[in-house]
């Protein structure tokens, strides 16, 4: 591999690393606040993609149909936390597992009944549809670049809400101690719906965001939840943190296993989350 | 929101036949059973519906040829799940005791349909799964196809590559039956015709991370690539081939799968892709025309080649009956009427060869303004080699 | 009296009564017998699975791994024109699956939580790539067993596995020692250890045991039951296909298990019934049968506190 080759698949991985992040992001934050593993969040994800997909096709403008898809995704998720999950915080975490897989069954059914079962594609907004001379015969598209930097934006945000803000302080006190948070006169049950709520809606907001770099299929949810799992098993459940190392790491790794290995490329991370796990069997950053 | 009211009404008609269906079926006479044994759910459930709606459509157009008997069709939902293929071919065949069974799409379902299948007294048509064995080593009398063989669509793109004056050309693919396939068919009339293959990768499925790989492509600089993938990894492949601004610079050439259905997905990024397949929307057939303006009033959409696999299926059926008066009680009459069939399809006439896979035309065409416009014939009367089978 | 419960004797006394006369109905429909059959053979994979989650604690969504390698270990040790002796060739197979899930298991016990989830079912979709990709074992297309197994024991014949009710039989054989073995095992000073070792690790630790092993034996007996499982349902209709070890395998299992009520082993037969009863219905009356058992799964999620067993137990014990 040429140097420029490597630089060039290094971008490549770093760019597939940054929208694992995002994906990945919203399951840690929901794992780590709520103690809920849900198996749907690959469900929000094309619930997102489909959404935009919708959306761009009645308006024609990728910017309301993000804002209109993105917006839906956050009511979706507080009907779904109040209706759903909150009657299951007394329970066993495998009922949690076993409701939201039956959410998958529903998602994917909702979504052959409603968009039909043909593969979709989002054209690249007209604005950021140039792209930037890269190698000798390739260029590099802005759209993806544009990708990159809202992920990176949406990464720093997170990391400023949890950190900085009122919101984030009583996240942090309500994944220590509930009773804690409860005994400070907050109302739990609130905080609990929010942060379910933004978690489906950073699935959705990634579906969005990758909607023109894809293709919008049935079985597209399955598809990224286990590659998010893995992400975010790595970096620690629950560290926002580490689902970004975690991300990065298996954007790169996979990238280049992709090039230099391409028949062993799907067990690569495998591997690489057993090895890590075999080290820090609580992942890289754990709490 | 219409298939909520068909589902409704579903619903009353299965519970009312389950009681009643003993009687009317007494009534009527000797029902056609037709098994659909197609992914209605899955990934792969476009694919399924598709084959199901031209197959019901030729046998509403054909109704005459049945000679008063009357169809009975039974749907399950295959989920493209190799596990689950031997119980409901089994149910096909133990359960409803169909005549046929038409399925499946996926290669997997269709070995462990075979499987249960093979040599009984049901006759098998399957609408799209291009598995080799299927007319090879596993080949069956009662086993006919009416979609093509993986080698089909390939093996004349080698050939293409050559006339146009491609010496070395990088060919990639999912590491499965049909991805090898295809490659493989393509290499075999390349490298027959003095071509080089400069790199061949073999992608896990259903993998679609392809960005490092056109990042890879790019660099190594080849005068084209060869590919075989479908349904979203194909939309996935050519956006990335587009946006990594490939498009233009390095002919993209594939089975033709690779811009079939998925055309309007794939917007811009498909001009100019080249590809050879046993069917083309705009084919100039005046029985293609006829077809596509049917199934259209019928469904208020245009078919792919997925209905014209399903829809020549039920010519096929048709046919046989005819010939029959509409009595599919002697399996092996009907098996030697079909291998005989010349079936008038939308892709032009095609025959069945000894292994039952169709003999046909491999059009060539190129992506033109969101349409697959035929440029020639790549190859006349096509007959897989059907390697391994011994009928 | 290896079974405690009151709910459980009557549940098992019903089901092994209508299991054992169903064939006897159903001579004509080979179908429903074999649909049967691939129930009593997922009752014992689910089974096993309910033993290692309900019981040792072990949530695992890599089971399928062994229920795949069940039917390929049994390919690949066997002749491909030659009819084996089954038992002999079970032994084998469950053998090599008890040794490998020694090996994996020394590994993945070492995480627990929701990182052993997850590394089980990193070292399952591994299995799952490796066959797939595999050109020797048919790939994604999976492979053929041309020939059945005989099952003379010592020259008595009773079984002919061709023949659909007499492979019924075996499976429900099958249903009875998976439920016998784990209950056994339950039942004994091990069992007692693993339940306190689920319960309390520390407390248990403390005491002097050493719990990794207690759990890495567990571990293999459950490993070694689903292979059996596997290699049922591999001969059933003579075929293997890596989608056999899937994840979605995996958690198909677990949501039969769950629905059935975690760790009571009875239940994961009611459990496993159930789900496929009303697959089975819902498919016959909507092309959206999943949305249908989408919602059955949540209804039953939010209604059943304890599972089907436990909503059983609610009624009958007083």
């Amino acid at each position: 591999m040429s140097t420029e080759l490597f630089f060039v698949q290094l971008i490549n991985g770093v760019q597939y690393g940054l929208l694992l992040f995002l994906i990945a992001s919203g399951l840690t934050l929901v794992f780590g606040v709520m103690g809920i593993l849900n198996l749907a969040h690959g469900s929000m994800y094309m619930v997102g993609a489909y959404l935009v997909w919708y959306f761009v096709a009645l308006t024609g403008s990728f910017t309301v149909a993000a804002i209109l898809s993105a917006v839906i995704a956050l009511g979706l998720g507080i009907l779904i936390e109040r209706m759903l999950i909150q009657r299951l915080y007394n329970r066993n975490h495998l009922d949690q597992v076993l409701l939201t897989i039956g959410m998958i069954f529903v998602f994917n059914s909702l979504q052959s009944i409603l968009w039909g079962n043909d593969p979709y594609g989002v054209a690249v907004p007209e604005a950021l549809s140039g792209s930037v001379p890269f190698t000798d015969n390739s260029s590099y598209p802005i759209y993806r670049i544009f990708a990159a930097v809202i992920c990176i934006a949406i990464a720093a945000a997170l990391y400023f809400l949890v950190s900085k803000t009122r919101l984030g302080m009583l996240i942090r006190a309500g994944e220590s101690n509930r009773e804690m948070v409860e005994a400070l006169g907050v109302n739990i049950k609130s905080l609990y719906t929010i942060v379910f709520a933004i978690g489906v809606m950073l699935a959705a907001i990634s579906g969005i965001i990758a909607a023109p770099m894809s293709s919008i299929v049935p079985g597209m949810g399955e598809s990224v939840l286990i590659t998010c799992f893995v992400v975010v098993v790595i970096g620690g459940m629950g560290s926002i943190k580490g689902a970004f190392v975690g991300a990065l790491l298996v954007g790169i790794i996979s990238t280049f296993a992709a090039v230099l290995i391409p028949t062993m490329s799907n067990m690569i991370i495998y591997i690489f989350m057993i090895l890590v796990l075999l080290v820090k069997p609580q992942g890289l950053f754990a709490k | 929101m219409s298939r909520i009211t068909i589902l409704a009404s579903t619903v009353l008609a299965t519970t009312l036949t389950a009681g009643l269906s003993s009687a009317a079926l007494a009534a009527t006479g000797d029902p056609i059973k037709i098994g659909l044994m197609l992914p209605f759910s899955g990934i792969y459930a476009q694919l399924g519906e598709a084959g199901r709606d031209g197959l019901k459509l030729a046998l509403k157009e054909h109704a005459s040829q049945l000679h008063g008997s009357p169809v009975e069709f039974i749907e399950l939902d295959t989920e493209a799940k190799p596990s689950r293929a031997p119980e409901l071919a089994s149910s096909m065949l133990n359960q409803h005791k169909a005549d046929f069974v038409i399925g499946p799409v996926h290669s997997g379902v269709a070995m462990g349909m075979i499987k249960m299948l093979r040599g009984k007294d049901t006759i098998m048509i399957i609408p799209n799964a291009g598995s080799a064995a299927a007319t090879g080593p596993l080949c069956s009398p009662n086993v006919f196809r009416t979609s093509f063989s993986s080698w089909q669509p390939s093996y004349p793109m080698g050939k293409v590559a050559l006339e146009k004056g491609y010496k070395k050309v990088y060919a990639i693919s999912w590491n499965y039956g049909m991805g090898r396939e295809s490659l493989d068919a393509f290499k075999e009339s390349f490298e027959a015709g003095g071509g080089e293959i400069v790199e061949e990768v073999l992608l896990p499925f259903p993998s679609t991370n392809f960005q490092s790989h056109v990042s890879a492509i790019a660099d190594k600089n080849p005068d084209a690539v060869f590919t075989f993938f479908a349904g979203g990894g194909a939309v996935k492949f050519v956006k990335d081939y587009d946006a990594m601004g490939l498009r233009g610079k390095i002919p993209l050439l594939g089975s033709g799968f690779l811009t079939e259905g998925t055309l309007q997905a794939q917007g811009e990024a498909a001009e100019g892709v080249i590809t050879g397949l046993h069917y083309a929307e705009e084919l100039d057939v005046p029985k293609n025309r006829e077809f596509r303006k049917a199934f259209n009033t019928e469904y208020g959409h245009y078919p792919d080649i997925y209905a014209v696999q399903g829809y020549d299926a039920g010519q096929a059926i048709a046919s046989t009956l005819d010939q029959l008066n509409g009595d599919i009680s002697d399996k092996q009459a009907a098996i030697a009427i079909m291998e005989k069939l010349t079936i008038d399809s939308p892709r032009g006439e095609f025959t069945f060869s000894k292994a039952h896979n169709p003999i046909q035309n491999i059009y060539l065409r190129e992506v033109k303004d969101g349409v697959n416009v035929v440029q020639s014939v790549a190859a006349e009367a096509l007959e897989d080699p059907a390697r391994g089978c011994k009928l | 009296m290896i079974f405690e419960k009151r709910t459980e004797r009557i549940f098992l006394a019903i089901f092994f009564l209508i299991a054992l006369c169903i064939p006897l109905f159903m001579e004509d429909n080979s179908f429903f017998v074999g649909k049967i059959t691939t129930i009593l053979i997922l009752a014992v994979f689910v089974m096993s699975l309910d033993f290692l989650v309900g019981r040792v604690g072990l949530v695992t969504l890599g089971h399928a791994l062994f229920y795949g390698l069940g039917g390929y270990l049994f390919v690949i040790l066997t002749p491909e024109y030659e009819a084996v002796n089954f038992w002999i060739y079970a032994f084998y197979v469950l053998g090599v699956s008890a040794l490998i899930a020694l090996i994996i298991g020394a590994v993945v016990l070492r995480t627990s939580g929701i990182y052993f989830i997850m590394i089980t079912l990193a070292i399952s979709q591994m299995g799952y790539y490796f066959f797939f990709d595999s050109l020797e074992f048919g790939g994604g297309d999976g492979l053929f067993i041309f020939i059945k197994p005989e099952t003379s024991i010592f020259g008595l014949n009773f079984l002919n596995l061709d023949n659909p009710t007499h492979f019924y039989y075996l499976a429900l054989l099958g249903v009875l020692i998976t439920l016998l073995t784990i209950k056994i095992v339950l039942r004994s000073r091990f069992g007692r250890i693993i339940e306190a070792s689920r319960l309390n690790p520390e407390r248990t630790e403390a005491l002097g045991y050493n719990i990794f092993a207690f759990r890495l034996i567990s571990y293999v007996i459950g490993s070694t039951l689903a292979a059996y499982a596997g290699l049922l349902f591999a001969l059933q209709y003579g075929y293997v296909n890596p989608q056999f070890m899937t994840w979605e395998m995996s958690g198909t299992a677990l949501v039969m298990s769950i629905l059935g009520g975690m760790g009571t082993i009875y239940g994961a037969i009611l459990g496993t019934i159930t789900y496929e009863g009303l697959q089975y219905f819902f498919e016959h009356v909507s092309e959206d049968w999943k949305l249908f058992m989408g919602g059955a799964i949540i209804l039953m999620v939010l209604l059943l506190r304890k599972g089907l067993a436990g909503y059983l137990e609610k009624l009958l014990e007083k």
